[in-house]
Order: C-alpha cells, then structure tokens, then sequence
C-alpha cells in the first residue's frame, strides 16, 4: 500500500498541474474571444425587427404576405399550416378555410433574431345577391307603357290591347276581389294560331346577373269558346340581348331563345294558369322579355315577372 | 451728485430706447426680403403663383434644381407595369427593376420638390391677414390648402410615414423636420385641408386650384384611405353636375388645352425656359438628356390593344427612330410628331408647353363607379353601370351603348389603365385597389425584375436620414 502511495502522489501531482494550465489556457482564449474586441467594433444598435402585412388574393385560399421587416437579411415564414418558405415575401396556398398563425422569423448576419406573428381567417367569400330586376309596368296598370320596340322594320311596335280583364292577383300576389288590366291578343292582333307579319309582341329589355339562375314568372288565360281555338297559346320567352329593332328581336327568337315557355292550358276568359320559366342568364346580363299570342280567340296575359331563383 | 445719477439715468433710458430692432437691423429699402414681403393682396398673389411655379419644377438638368412634377413619372408610372427606360440602365433603370437605391437622385428631387410646394403654402397662409376681402381670402386659403394637400397626398403615397410640416419651420426646428408622422395622421391633415379647399374655391381655374379639383382629390383620398365610399361617390355625383364632359375625341384631350374634360393641370408655356417643361422630350427618342424614358411595356400593349378601343391609337406609338420599341404619344413635345424619324422638330421640343394633366372628368367617373363599388368585389347599380359606360361609349363608339350589367373589381382597373395610361395614375390604382403585389409581382417574375413587396414605398432620402442624425428611420428593406 505503502509504495502505491509513494507512486500515486507525483502522478497526481503533475496531472493537477496540467489540468491547470489546460484549464488556464482555455480560460485565457474564452477571454480573447468575448471579452477583448477588436478595435473600433460597436455594439449592434440596428438589430432585425420583423413586420409583414397579409394580403388576400383573387382566389380565397391563396394569400400574399408583404414582408416589411427592418434591418435583417434572412427570413423564414411559418405559414401556420406546415407549410415554409425562406423567401422575402411569402404566398401561400391553404388547403381550406380555418385560422391560420403566420409566423415570419427575420435574422441578420449576426444571427440576432425577431419574430412576428399574424393570424389570418381564410374564409370563403359570399356570392354577391344576383341582381332584381325592375320589371317596369309588369301588372299591365298603365296599358302598352314599356312593352314596345322603339322601331320595327315589317312589323308593329303595338305590342298588344290593353284590357281590363287581366288577372284577379294584384303585382305583389294578393287578391284584389275584381280583375285587374291586362294584356289581350285576340285573333286581328295574332292572325291565328302561328307567327306572321301581323303578330303583335311584348317587349322588354332587362338587365341581371351573368350566368346566374332566374324565374320568368307570368299568368295567362285562354278562350276557347265552342272548342274552336285548339292550338292556341300564348309564348314567353327570355331573349339574348337587348333589340332596338322588333325585326331582331324576332330573328333572335327564330335563332333560339335562352328559354321557351308554350302556354297552350284553355281555360277559358278570366281562369288563369301560372307559368314558372326557369332559366340561366346569359354571360351579358342583358336579356330581354319577349310574348306572345297565337290564338283565334281572346288569349290574356298579367303579372310578368322576372326574379333571382333561391 | 443728484443731478449726475439723473443725468445718468436719462442717457442710459435713450440708450435702450433708441436699441430697437429695426435701428441695427434696418428693412433695406432698395431690395425685398421675405420679412418685408407680403404687405397687401397683389403681393399675396405673387406668393400663390410661386405655389404652381414649385409644382412646374424647374426646366433644365441641373441635378441641384427641383424638377417636381416633371419628375414625377419615374417615380410612378416607370415603377409600375407601363413602361420603363429605352435603355434600361443608370439611375432611372432603378424604378423599373425595382432596386431603388436611397441614394437614388431622381427620388431626393421629388421629395425636396414637394416639401418646397409645401413650404411655398405655408408661407400663404402665414400671410393671409393681409388680404382684406373676406372672400378672396377664403379663396387663397382654399387654393394653398389645395395644394398643400395635393403635394402631401402624393409625398404620403410614395413614401408612407413623412414629416408632417404645417407652417414655416425655422432651421433650428429639425425634430419637425426630421420626425416621421403616421400615415393615417397625415391623411386626416389632408383630409382637413382639402375640405377647406372645397368650400373656400369655386371653378375659375383649370390650372389653378378650382372646387371640383378639390372635391376630385378628396374622393380620391377617401378611395386611399377606404373609410368613407358614400363620401366619395356624392363628391364624384357633386362634380358631375358641374358641367365637364368627355370630348368625343380622345386625342383633343390632350392637345386642346384646358378643354371641358380638364378638372386639374399643371400649366406650361413652350419656348419659355421658365415655364415649359421637357418630360415630352425624354419621353422621345433621345431628344431630351437621356435616350429615351418611360418607354411603352408589352405588358400594356397587350391591355391597350385588347381593351382600349379608340384610345389605342392616341396612347402610345412605335418609335420611328427604333421599331423594336414603343412611345407614349399622349403628350408630343408642343403636339409635333416628329416628322419620319420622330425626332425632328420645328419649335424646340426640350422647351414643351404641353400641361401636365392631374385630374380630368373620366378619372371622376370611374372614381364614382370605384365608389360605388365600395371595395367589394363587384357592383350591378345603375348609376356605376352608367358612368362606365359614358367612358367606355367614347372608347367604343361603334358598339355604344356599351351596357354591361355588372362591373368588376378587375375590369374597372382595367379600364382605368387603358383609359389613363401614361398619366401616373396606374402604380396608385394598383396599391389603392390592393392588387400591387400580386400584378407586379407577377410583372416582375414574368420579365425578370426584383419587385418585393417593401418596393412599394420609395426609400427616405439617405440625405434627409443622415440630416436627421438619427430622427429619421428608413422604410424596410432599404
């Protein structure tokens, strides 16, 4: 044991005092780095400080984000839903609507960080309501008013005779007890049950919503007096585009309408039936409002309405 | 002894009472100094004309001379998808790669232009007590403000937070000259300013501040700013019923000066090197200083040629001298073509008299459908349909009426570019319509450009930085 010790000691000895000097000398070169700059450095009195600003773009779920941040040189953007980027401005397509945290770290060559956050709402937005159109003198109150062409090469621009005895419904749908003026065409005003030179033709240019799904909504009855009007009816139909001339009107008409409704129900003077036309506008929005009557006897028509289907 | 302490007295009391200012520092009688200036309302009004001649900038290329308006195409429409240098180089190459540098001369120019219009304003109304009819000063207050706000409304666009200076600042005084104020305090100053304007002006003037001017650059402001639409659609129905109209021809808009369509414009004389301007010039081939800038993109011949109907023609030209490149010919020095080459004139084309226009009545209509529109994404109402349409009519006349039955965000900003081409309308539209970064981003990555989001605020002056010694802090990203 004795000579173990005698050995131990000066071993133990020259390790401590290596150890120290290892220990002395890493001490002496941590000092040299940290605690004696360089001559004529200054502190940092320009650190990064991060800003952005997030911008929603044509297509919902796609945003833009203005990177605005001061004094830094690297960026990296946490979009909130696992996607990166390391770019200085950041976009970004989500997958869905939902809240979403974006994150942009800004950095500068000395590694000084700032961050700043921003939660944005990708939400789906809402259709704009699809226009109403004004349908003007749609009750038939004021006679001819607002149902003519204004020209009418071979042709009338009369569209019909006015008439008192129109339907029991008032415009807005209760029931006024008595008629109500209306729209008649009757056999000079039709010339029987086909089109022809003499036709006499409701016209009336609207305006709705692109592409978006309406109602042509009207009432109609027919006589039929001794059965001798079979075939009649009374045709309404959504015209594409608007007609300063009658005589386009009707080729448009030849050429197909947006939409056709044939009433042929002979019900008899004053027993009306409800026509709902649906139809798509057209990519314009600029349709028009084009009856009819083809018929031996009396054939009546009120209440034209054209309005958004739900 | 009594009687010398009192004699005493007596000449040191008309020692001090002789020591008045004007004994040591005397008003020089044969020359006229700001301090002695200003004295009655003939004066004032050479104080107001100075206003206009700050805005005109100074005709020459002396890089010390504030150029103003003159200038104010690179800073707006070179940095945005309409054009660009012939040459694509130098400082002016900047703006359409969009690395504008702090140093860049041509941006200190038109910040110092317009805080010198500003200070130009402030000295009128310092000095409106002179002015003894109660409605003439009303009316100069009115026109300074105008100005005053029109130099702000521009400085806050392109620079967001600025100092805010609203009266004459002494040297001394840098924490006002170097302290950058929020935007939004900066529109509500201008705001005020432009409601005095309205009420104090009517419409004497096309090239001097007029009610309807103010009343446009308000709706404007409100169509910036995004908190006030109704406002802005009743200035905009308020000028319509003040008389102007559109010409029926497009070109005559910018060539019969001061027409019926003309709300605003920066007036010029030709051959006078005082009051002509030469942006006509270096628009040519080089005929001014440079070799040819603000140089039509493709990227607008594209929008020109499918949208602008009528006004195609009179926009914008192949350049005679070079037919690989494209003019704007909606301002031809003095309304000279340039003969084959075009770039030989009669009457000197770096002295041009074209006026520059600010505002004009198919800005006012397509503001009222912007209006209306009210930052949605379309609008289907009469009177917006109506107005559009009365531009579209003069641009398409062969199709009129041209009835559309819903405008959209994006063919309303269409329209105002092809309809306002070249008229440094197009780099605001695109930041007031929130479609900056997308449009020039793409812009940028189709031709190879740096556009980042940070370039749609110029840098601060690095002058005005190091001025400041530490006030002013500079826009991100620079």
């Amino acid at each position: 044991m004795k000579n173990i010790n005698y050995f131990k000691k000066p071993v133990s000895n020259t390790f401590t005092k290596v150890l120290a000097i290892i220990l002395m000398t890493a001490v002496w070169s941590c000092d040299y780095e940290y605690e004696l700059p360089e001559a004529g450095s200054k502190q940092d009195l320009t650190p990064p400080s991060a800003n952005f600003s997030a911008t929603e773009t044509d297509d919902y779920l796609t945003w833009t984000f203005g990177n605005q941040s001061n004094s830094a040189t690297d960026y990296s953007w946490d979009f909130g839903d696992g996607n990166t980027s390391t770019d200085v401005d950041g976009k970004n397509t989500y997958s869905g609507e939902g809240k979403y945290t974006i994150t942009l770290t800004a950095s500068d060559k000395l590694n000084v960080k700032s961050t700043f956050s921003i939660e944005i709402e990708v939400i789906e937005p809402e259709i704009p309501a699809a226009i109403n159109p004004e349908i003007l003198n749609g009750d038939f109150d004021g006679g001819q008013d607002d149902w003519k062409f204004s020209d009418f090469t071979g042709g009338t621009t009369s569209p019909f005779n006015s008439s008192s005895d129109g339907s029991n419904f008032n415009y807005d749908g209760t029931d006024n007890g008595s008629k109500t003026p209306g729209a008649k065409w009757t056999n000079g005003t039709s010339s029987g049950i086909y089109r022809s030179s003499s036709s006499r033709y409701a016209y009336q240019a609207i305006v709705v919503s692109p592409n978006r799904d309406y109602i042509l909504e009207y009432e109609y009855a027919i006589k039929n007096d001794n059965d001798e009007n079979g075939g009649a009816k009374i045709v309404g139909e959504i015209l594409d585009g608007h007609f300063g001339d009658g005589a386009d009107g009707v080729a448009s008409s030849d050429a197909g309408p947006i939409v056709r409704n044939e009433g042929t129900k002979l019900e008899g003077k004053g027993n009306f039936t409800v026509v709902r036309q649906a139809f798509t506008a057209n990519a314009t929005g600029l349709v028009s409002i084009f009856i009819w009557g083809e018929t031996k006897q009396d054939a009546y028509v009120d209440n034209v309405k054209v309005y958004p289907a739900e | 002894m009594r009687k010398i302490k009192f004699l005493a007295l007596l000449v040191l009391g008309g020692l001090v009472a002789s020591c008045e200012s004007d004994f040591l520092e005397p008003v020089p009688s044969s020359g006229i100094t700001a301090d002695s200036y200003y004295n009655d309302e003939q004066e004032l009004l050479t104080g107001i004309i100075g206003m206009y001649d700050a805005l005109q900038g100074v005709n020459d290329n002396n890089l010390r001379n504030n150029h103003a308006i003159q200038y104010e195409y690179y800073l707006t429409e070179m940095r945005s998808d309409n054009t660009r240098t012939k040459s694509q180089e130098g400082e002016a190459a900047q703006f359409e790669f969009y690395t504008v540098q702090a140093t860049n001369g041509i941006v200190a120019d038109y910040y110092a232009s317009f805080y010198n219009v500003i200070f130009r304003a402030n000295i009128i109304l310092a000095n409106l007590d002179v002015v003894s009819n109660a409605d003439t000063k009303k009316a100069y207050e009115g026109e300074a403000k105008f100005i005053r706000a029109y130099a702000y409304f521009n400085l806050v666009r392109l620079f967001g937070d600025i100092p805010k200076i609203d009266r004459i600042i002494q040297p001394l005084e840098t924490d006002i000259q170097f302290t950058r104020v929020a935007t939004s305090e900066i529109y509500d100053f201008i705001i005020s300013d432009l409601q005095t304007a309205v009420s104090g002006l009517d419409n004497t003037y096309k090239t001097r501040a007029s009610k309807a001017a103010a009343q446009a650059m308000l709706a404007k402001v409100y169509l910036t700013t995004g908190g006030n639409y109704a406002e802005a659609q009743l200035l905009c129905e308020d000028i319509m019923g003040q008389g102007f109209e559109l010409l029926d021809n497009f070109n005559d808009v910018f060539y019969n000066e001061r027409n019926n369509e003309i709300i605003f414009a920066i007036g010029y004389e030709s051959a006078l090197a005082s009051d002509s301007q030469n942006f006509s010039a270096e628009w040519m081939n080089g005929v001014g200083r440079t070799s040819g800038v603000n140089y039509v993109t493709n990227d607008v011949i594209t929008a020109l040629e499918a949208s602008g109907g009528d006004r195609t023609q009179y926009s914008y030209r192949v350049d005679p001298s070079q037919t690989t490149q494209n003019q704007v010919t909606k301002y031809l020095p003095n309304g000279e073509d340039g003969g084959d080459d075009g770039k030989t004139f009669v009457n000197d084309a770096t002295l041009a008299g074209n006026d520059w226009i600010v505002l004009r009545y198919a800005d006012v209509l397509l503001m009222h459908v912007e209006a209306i529109m009210a930052g949605a994404a379309e609008t289907s109402v009469a009177s917006a349909r109506a107005s559009f349409q009365e531009v579209q009519d003069r641009a398409f006349p062969d199709t009129a009426p041209n009835t559309k039955a819903i405008i959209t965000k994006d063919e309303l900003l269409l329209e105002r570019r092809v309809e306002l081409a070249f008229e440094n309308h197009r780099f605001f539209d695109l930041v007031r319509f929130g479609k900056a970064e997308q449009i020039l981003g793409d812009f940028s990555a189709a031709n190879g450009l740096n556009f980042t989001s940070s370039a749609l605020l110029l840098p601060i002056p690095q002058g005005e930085i190091n001025l400041g010694k530490g006030l002013m802090g500079q826009n991100p990203n620079y």
